[in-house]
């Protein structure tokens, strides 16, 4: 048998049976060279695993943190947009079949309005803020502190509104959904402040 | 056999409740991930791609990923294994989407030679450096992170035998450019 190529040395040390590798074997076995081939592979590879652990030169968690919170935002903006049509959707049904029809646990037209008010203005804040783009702007430590521990709130209660929402249609819980919208803005409206006015205290 | 992960170990023992935080879109837990696996995630990015850059723009869009994912997450594999996955498939995104240099031959005959191919012996580093892209890819998923030909070719949307002779060939290359060859 002529000597292994790289190919076939590649293949045994993959410990395959495919056609050929016990006839390599035996080679290897009897052929000097084709032992010394395969053992270079081998440790050839145990130095591959040996370099050194390269490191990245700059810290780069700011950069997909920004990013993950603008994609948080974005997100955000349009899951309310869709709550806010299907908010609008049931008060429509409820008008169009009149009062005999109407569910008991229906929504109450004052607190529907009231909830259809304060997400309009989370949406309007949204777009403030999505306007001034924090996240392509320079500030300063505290400032970036305080806006992510507003950001979480906004995002912890992003998960809050969702549960209320598909509640919603099981349960009679508007005035709870209603506080959630207003928790919000107020909650939106602070870190409007924090980065278009700057204000350093937003009774955190 | 796979290069050790030696994991952060202020994350290996909290690790199920950095996790579980993590899911939860917690910022500090996310960012408890991101270090302890930045350096391993660069390293193979850097490994697969040609310059620096390109490693960076693969590490942020690994974690990015990462963040938006997590949730899906379900511990059925190693976390080190999952994000291992989701950087390799960004490196070599990262590759096709830069329309590198294809093949080898090209590269033998196209990259100019350095002071290691005078003295007819390079040290790893750079022979590694020197190899195609394509065959460097299979050489570092297969020979260091223990991926199978089948998953690299599934990676690559290529055939397991393209994985295997690239394979080959690297290895070949490094053997002239190490100065291992042996005479019969």
């Amino acid at each position: 048998m002529t000597h292994l190529n790289m190919e076939q040395l590649v293949a045994l040390r993959d410990a395959g049976s495919e056609p050929g590798t016990a006839a390599a074997r035996e080679h290897i076995g009897e052929c000097p060279l084709c032992a010394g081939e395969l053992d270079r592979l081998h440790q050839r590879a145990a130095r591959l695993r040996a370099l050194p652990t390269l490191r990245p030169a700059r810290d780069l968690w700011p950069a997909v943190d920004a990013r993950r919170r603008q994609e948080r935002r974005r997100r955000g903006v349009r899951w309310a947009g869709g709550a806010g049509l299907a908010l609008a959707a049931s008060i429509a049904a409820i008008a169009a079949v009149g009062p005999r029809s109407v569910p008991v646990e229906s929504v109450p037209e004052p607190v529907a309005g009231e909830i259809a008010e304060a997400r309009e203005r989370s949406q309007a804040l949204e777009t403030v803020l999505d306007a001034y783009n924090p996240e392509a702007r320079v500030i300063d430590g505290h400032t970036a502190r305080v806006a992510q521990v507003l950001e979480d709130r906004i995002a912890a209660l992003d998960q809050e509104l969702q549960v209320t929402e598909l509640e919603r249609s099981r349960n009679a819980r508007e005035e709870e959904l209603l506080q959630l919208w207003r928790e919000r803005v107020g909650l939106l409206d602070a870190l409007v402040d924090v980065h278009v006015t700057r204000a350093s205290r937003v009774g955190l | 056999m796979t290069r050790a992960l030696f994991m952060d170990p202020t994350f290996a023992a909290n690790a199920d409740a950095v996790l579980a935080r993590a899911r939860m879109g917690d910022s500090a837990a996310l960012e408890a991930l991101f270090r302890a696996f930045e350096g391993p995630v660069y390293n193979l990015s850097r490994r697969i791609c040609r310059t620096t850059e390109d490693a960076e723009d693969v590490v942020q869009e690994t974690f990015f990923e990462v963040c938006r994912s997590i949730r899906h997450f379900r511990g059925e594999g190693s976390i080190w294994g999952w994000i291992r996955t989701i950087a390799a498939s960004k490196a070599l995104m990262r590759l096709r989407r830069n329309k590198y240099r294809e093949t080898d031959e090209l590269e033998d005959e196209f990259v100019p030679m350095r002071r290691e191919d005078t003295a007819l012996r390079m040290d790893l580093e750079a022979a590694l450096e020197r190899l195609g892209e394509t065959s460097r890819a299979v050489v570092w998923l297969h020979d260091v992170e223990g991926y199978t030909h089948e998953e690299i070719a599934a990676m690559m949307g290529r055939t397991v035998s393209f994985s295997k002779s690239q394979l080959a060939r690297a290895h070949a290359r490094l053997r002239r450019w190490l100065g291992e060859e042996v005479t019969a």
